[in-house]
């Protein structure tokens, strides 16, 4: 097993490194080069201004070296190990160093601290949507197991598949649309994930004599419902006609079969010997969908106007922010791998069948 | 898509095949019934639009002589759906006398002889005015005229009667969008789009996840470990990322959207072909074949892939609702093709500045797309159904 | 993995789940309010500190002099004149905040470093400069210095500045500081080469006593404002960062270092971070004759437009900057009305729109080189429906690139109105008319009329301007084919002058300098004159009115200037918008200027609004 870890990790290395050659040379075959979206915000610049910039970012940041020079230079700040850069960008001493992800060309401001703010925002929102999905769709998947071919079952089913392709874009335009404008219902916040001013307030609800405050967790849950609404609606779908079919093909295995046999009764059957090996197929895909949050936020995160990593990213590709571009694919393949690979571990602890030795 | 799958496999017709069986028992559920409906409707609308919503008149009287300025506008694109339109059509009613390769390939090549002539030949006025007509008919100079169903084109934007963002009325039965168009006329018109980022897109990404993930399956060793560490980073790079990336940097062209999707949805075809090889490669007829000394790609594509090929059209199926979904993603974060029709950009605009909702814009388009999106998962749920035997041991 | 994993062990987990978020909330929530405790404490020993050396002063026997009257000290006062008034009304009260908004996210607020418009709003509350101007008649005033002179023919200005001027830390404010501010600037370390672009035009800054001379290369009748409008920063503060490279770099990654002599103050001068909003509190010390009226000016951040909606329905932000559907909604709706008063005014700072015409590409001249093909298009481009019908009426049509509210204008000059038939005719008398019957126009090679219109993407006005701009051209049998471009790519396209024409926006001024876009030495790379535009008279006047330091003659010239332009359309200047705004009826004084609105911060003084004490919302 300690074997198999390390191998996997080792192939790890390759992968990553061809994530980021592959990143960096799209981002390299950009027309108008990294360099001139710099000046994105600052469009009305007169062109002494402007060739002033060009220049000074061209000479700080290098970018007027051949693109493997740039990569490579990138490459060894990333890396734990490596040459120190000096402020000047002249190489320092070879040895072990801080990793540096590098700066934000367009908000001229490290890329770790851009990380630092977005990530917990979605980190935030996946925490509290994949329990959520989890719990809901295996509850669901079991019961609808258990009524398998009754009409409620057919109806869950293709409700199911409806729920799972409707898109997440309609689904935030509508829920915007109608619980969250002024012409309809006006029950939930628009945007962010919480009041303005909400920093002064108390952290539980506070009744005093001026009235009722909020507090800032059930203010935060409220600015959460419709983004989380939109999160797990279709990874829910998924999930329950994934567990439906996991746990029906248990039930009809000899193994419970047995167990029914032996006298056991349906709902011991069911929640002890069936539903634990019906667990196996949700923690493979598992491994599909924690990256896909990712993602998903993008569009979520956009329509909500919520700060998180997806923003981040396309704000960063669409202003050519290469250094977080990179970044950001570099976390997110690195996240993707290890989380193929925690499957792949929580399967050999959970099937005794497979072995990976 | 299924009828595709008949054709391409029914060389091998026995009693009842197995593709005949497939199609029959998908046929019978209601799901499959109702996605091919759906994508029937669709594809009808793409290929007739310009019969459908259309600014230029069917016919017109002017100076007492009838002409038709709608068959005088149309272009290369909507005579080469016409033709392949009335090839499927002809195919369908010689399905006796033809065997499916060859209906095929009579459907392809007519497609494309229409296309080409009518690229050649072909030259619709490139000055479009659309109130031309409007205003001939107002002032005289048109004594009369037969409209389209819909008398608006999808980019006539009524500029002889702006009306931007209206409700729907007697006039624009879906309202109209920001721009003053007319917003059935797009949602007909968007449904080429649709169709065609689905099946390109998809087309594209199969052809690359067969080849390699057929490679990948047959040899081992160096060759897949470093194949497969390519999979790897196609997949751990999200899909979305790399489109936005990608349509930011080289423009909004549709062709470019299509073939980015296609080459970024690959990887799942590659891995389930390899998995499904490496099943088969054990199997006697495959070590037969090795066996007699054939060349590895007649081993490969013509003995393995036949019969790997099926659950692939499941995915494929999943694919094409992805794909269709990639545009709406992309039109909607404002990135899609400018002025021309596209559902998911019709969306975009239904949350205007200042927090207006249009309700028209997010239901209709919203609608389309998701029904869309739903036929074509009904119609993977139920090929899958039928192909995979092992649900069919349906519990009492 | 338990053997009996269950029912209640999903439930668990969710339990345990939500807890540990809640838990993680709770120490976000609470880092948060130490800080503020923090933040309090500070402010409670900077007052203790001033009222200990109040009370010193006040044992010593100084005596601080009141002024002689409000008239008196208007005259001495001179920038203040307006803001004296003010303080002169019935119902004039200090206190209350007024709360704003920037509809994007601020990434620093650090002068030299800061980019954007908004870092420029802020700082314009805290950091001082020379002069001022007054927003009506828009004459120079005195600020921080007391007089001026102008030497050797606009090649020297000596700045006199005036005595127990302070930062807002209680350090005095004196000619050394305005000179370390340029050594600042142009320190290659500081990454401010916008600024140091911008002043390269200065050749040296001198301190001497209480006097600050500024020399030039070259006369330039922009140089007075150049210095006079240089934010003055504190070298008791920024000095340091000038010691070593380490602290260069220092200073080059900070997001929030603002301390300056204005009248507010960041709390903290140090600390503030991007990803909150921005609250200026007064500055207690402020040199000049009035108190600040506001306790605070709050500038949130709101990027989303239906929550800054929300925020202004509700009361939450006393500004609301709308576009025009909006305002034609809003000003319809009592609820909105009832609270809020509406302005719609042109801001003499506030851009146009236009298209450029590109007359040469790769070395050969285009047909947009003749200059009937631009005028017929000029003629084609109807300006007064994209005001009606995008702009709702809100927008002006342009003719020229002067604004309408300064004296630049040539105010004779009129705007082409929509004319098929006279552009139709202007085109087939430069050979463009239709050969072959297919509705578009062909010049005698048999080269259709047909370009592609490159415009930044991202913005709805522009694409509605262009989709209108398709359809107007079509009727005279030119095809537009909309090209909606990332702005990088705008910016390559422009540098390489690749395109066929372009849409953009040059933002304005009182008096602008037309040597940047229209002279032909600018025709080179990196140049605004993108289009290679040429006429040998434009570029004479040009240079002439750049070095005429007498304003009245200079005038003449531009004038001409602007007819020339007028007549040989290099661009098609399409239209000015005006902005349309929402300010609370809880603020007094709000008024129309020249200027446009006299809101705080519209120059470096004191604001004129306040808040009555009947009205006031915010107290502490």
């Amino acid at each position: 097993m300690v074997n198999y870890v390390i191998r996997r990790l080792l192939l790890m290395v390759p992968t990553l490194l061809g994530i980021t050659v592959l990143v960096f040379s799209v981002m390299a075959m950009a027309p108008g080069g990294i360099g001139a979206n710099l000046l994105t915000r600052g469009g009305d610049m007169r062109p002494e201004e402007r060739q002033a910039m060009m220049e000074y970012l061209n000479r700080r940041y290098g970018l007027d070296q051949p693109m493997t020079t740039q990569y490579l230079r990138w490459l060894n700040n990333v890396l734990p190990i490596g040459y120190e850069t000096q402020a000047d960008g002249s190489r320092g001493a070879f040895g072990v160093k801080v990793p540096d992800l590098g700066m934000s060309f367009v908000k001229n401001r490290p890329v770790i601290d851009l990380v630092a703010e977005a990530l917990p925002v979605t980190l935030l929102l996946n925490a509290l949507t994949v329990p959520l999905v989890f719990a809901g769709s295996i509850l669901m998947g079991v019961y609808t197991a258990r009524y398998r071919g009754q009409a409620l079952d057919v109806g869950i089913g293709t409700a199911n598949l409806a729920l799972w392709s409707v898109p997440t874009i309609w689904m935030g335009v509508l829920l915007i649309g109608f619980f969250a404008s002024e012409q309809y219902l006006k029950w939930f916040p628009t945007t962010g994930l919480e009041s303005l001013r909400a920093d002064t307030w108390t952290f539980l609800p506070l009744h005093t004599e001026a009235g009722w405050q909020r507090g800032f967790l059930l203010d935060v849950l409220w600015h959460m419902v419709l983004p989380i609404a939109c999160l797990t609606y279709s990874s829910f779908a998924f999930l329950t006609k994934l567990t439906r079919s996991a746990v029906l093909e248990n039930l009809l295995a000899d193994y419970a079969r047995t167990a029914r046999a032996k006298g056991a009764s349906d709902q011991v059957v069911l929640w002890r010997h069936v539903f634990r090996n019906s667990l196996l197929p949700l923690i493979t895909v598992a491994a599909s969908i924690l990256p896909g949050f990712l993602v998903g936020s993008v569009i979520v995160e956009t329509i909500f106007s919520i700060d998180g990593m997806g923003r981040l990213v396309v704000e960063a590709v669409q202003m050519r922010d290469r250094e977080v571009v990179l970044s950001i694919t570099l976390i997110s393949g690195l996240l993707t791998l290890v989380s193929y690979l925690l499957v792949d571990i929580c399967y050999a602890l959970a099937d005794p069948r497979v072995s990976y030795e | 898509m299924s009828e595709a799958v008949v054709t391409r496999r029914s060389d091998r017709r026995e009693s009842e095949s197995f593709s005949t069986r497939v199609l029959r028992e998908t046929l019978a559920r209601y799901g499959a019934r109702f996605g091919l409906a759906w994508i029937a409707v669709v594809a009808l609308a793409a290929v007739f639009a310009p019969f459908l919503a259309n600014s230029h008149p069917i016919a017109m009287k002017v100076d007492g002589a009838w002409q038709s300025p709608l068959l005088t506008h149309l272009t290369w694109i909507d005579l080469a759906l016409l033709a392949a339109f009335a090839a499927a059509v002809g195919a369908w009613l010689l399905r006796r006398r033809l065997s499916g390769p060859r209906r095929l390939a009579m459907v392809a090549l007519v497609t494309v002889v229409a296309a080409g002539t009518s690229y050649l030949t072909l030259s619709p006025p490139m000055a479009v005015i659309f109130d031309q007509y409007r205003s001939g008919l107002a002032d005289g100079s048109i004594e009369s005229a037969i409209f389209a169903p819909v008398p608006f084109s999808p980019t006539d934007r009524s500029r002889d009667n702006p009306l931007s963002l209206t409700p729907p009325d007697a006039l624009h039965l879906m309202g109209t969008d920001e721009d003053g168009a007319d917003v059935l006329s797009r949602m007909i018109h968007a449904c080429r789009i649709a169709l065609g980022i689905g099946f390109v897109a998809t087309g594209i990404a199969l052809a690359i996840g067969i080849l390699y993930g057929g490679i990948m399956g047959f040899f081992t060793g160096w060759v897949e470990i470093l194949m497969m560490r390519f999979l790897e980073i196609f997949e751990s790079i999200p899909q979305l990322f790399l489109l936005l990336t990608v349509v930011a940097f080289f423009g909004r062209n549709i062709y470019l959207i299509m073939a980015v999707i296609g080459l970024t949805s690959w990887p799942g075809y590659a891995r389930y072909l390899r998995a499904e090889f490496l099943k088969l490669r054990r199997q006697d007829f495959v070590q037969a074949a090795e066996a007699c000394g054939l060349p590895i790609w007649s081993i490969l594509f013509r003995h393995m892939l036949p019969n790997g090929v099926a659950p692939l059209l499941v995915g494929a199926s999943f694919g094409i609702a992805s794909a269709i979904l990639a545009e709406a993603v992309l039109s909607f974060l404002g990135l899609g093709v400018v002025d021309e029709p596209s559902w998911g950009g019709m969306l975009n605009q239904a949350v205007g500045p200042g927090g207006t909702f249009a309700v028209w814009l997010a239901t209709y388009p919203g609608l389309a797309i998701f029904l869309t999106v739903f036929a074509y998962n009904l119609i993977g749920e139920a090929l899958r159904d039928a192909i995979d035997p092992h649900l069919q041991r349906q519990p009492s | 993995m338990g053997n009996r994993f269950g029912l209640k062990d999903i439930l668990l987990y969710l339990i345990l789940g939500g807890i540990l978020v809640s838990i993680w909330l709770a120490m976000v929530q609470m880092d948060r309010q130490w800080l503020l405790i923090r933040q309090t404490q500070g402010q409670l020993e900077e007052q203790t500190r001033d009222l200990a050396d109040i009370r010193r002063q006040l044992q010593r026997g100084l005596v601080v002099a009141d002024g002689a009257g409000a008239s008196a000290a208007a005259s001495q006062w001179g920038g203040f004149a307006r803001a004296l008034q003010a303080e002169q009304m019935p119902d004039y009260a200090t206190g209350d905040w007024y709360v704003d908004y920037f509809p994007d996210d601020l990434q620093k607020l650090t002068p030299v470093l800061s980019s954007d418009a908004y870092a420029t709003v802020v700082q314009q509350q805290v950091l001082d400069t020379l002069i001022t101007r007054d927003p009506e008649t828009l004459e120079w005033l005195p600020l921080v210095a007391q007089s001026w002179e102008i030497l050797d023919g606009g090649l020297t200005v000596r700045f006199k500045l005036r005595r127990g001027v302070t930062f807002s830390d209680g350090e005095p404010l004196t000619a050394a500081d305005v000179a370390f501010t340029f050594r600042f600037v142009m320190d290659e370390r500081v990454a401010g080469p916008r600024w140091r672009a911008y002043l390269s035009r200065i050749k040296s800054v001198e301190a001497d006593g209480d006097e600050v001379v500024f020399r030039y290369e070259e006369p330039y009748f922009g140089s007075f404002e150049l210095a006079g409008t240089l934010p003055i920063l504190a070298e008791h503060f920024y000095g340091p960062f000038l010691e070593s490279d380490e602290a260069a770099e220092q200073f080059n990654r900070s997001t929030g270092l603002l301390l300056g002599s204005g009248p507010y103050k960041l709390t903290d001068p140090r600390g503030w971070a991007p990803g909150q909003g921005i609250e200026l509190v007064r500055n207690e010390r402020y040199w000049g004759p009035v108190r600040p009226a506001f306790d605070r000016i709050i500038y949130k951040i709101i990027q989303n437009d239906a929550a800054l909606l929300t925020e202004f329905k509700n009361g939450d932000i006393d500004f609301y900057r709308a576009r025009p559907l909006d305002y034609r909604n809003l000003t319809a709706d009592p609820s909105v009305t009832e609270r809020a008063q509406s302005y719609e005014y042109y801001d003499a700072r506030g851009g146009y729109i236009y298209i450029a015409w590109n007359e040469q590409l790769d070395g050969k001249p285009t047909r947009f080189a003749d200059r009937r093909v631009r005028e017929a298009l000029t003629y084609l481009s109807d300006r007064q429906r994209m005001c009606d019908e995008i702009m709702l009426g809100y927008a002006r049509p342009a003719n020229g690139p002067f604004n309408p509210m300064g004296r630049q204008i040539n105010a004779e000059l009129p705007t082409r109105p929509f004319d098929l038939d006279r552009a139709r005719a202007l085109l087939k008398e430069a050979g463009f008319e239709d050969r072959d019957g297919d509705g578009v126009i062909e010049d005698a090679d048999g080269v259709p009329f047909r370009f592609t219109f490159t415009y930044p993407s991202g913005s709805d006005d522009y694409k509605r301007v262009v989709l209108l701009l398709k359809d107007l051209y079509v009727q005279a049998g030119i095809i537009l084919d909309p090209e909606p471009t990332d702005w990088p790519l705008v910016l390559k396209a422009l540098d390489d002058k690749t395109f066929d024409a372009i849409s953009l926006g040059w933002t304005s001024s009182f008096e602008i300098d037309l040597y940047q876009y229209f002279h032909s030495s600018q025709m080179e790379p990196g140049g605004d004159n993108f289009i290679s535009y040429s006429n040998p008279e434009l570029d004479r006047l040009i240079e002439q009115a750049r070095a005429t330091m007498d304003e009245e003659t200079r005038l003449a010239l531009w004038h001409r200037a602007h007819e020339i332009l007028w007549h040989d359309q290099p661009y098609t200047f399409l239209f000015w918008r005006s902005r349309l705004d929402f300010i609370d009826r809880r603020i007094a004084n709000v008024q129309r200027v020249r200027a446009g609105l006299n809101w705080p911060g519209l120059w470096r003084m004191p604001g004129e609004w306040y808040v009555p004490k009947d009205r006031q919302k915010y107290d502490r």
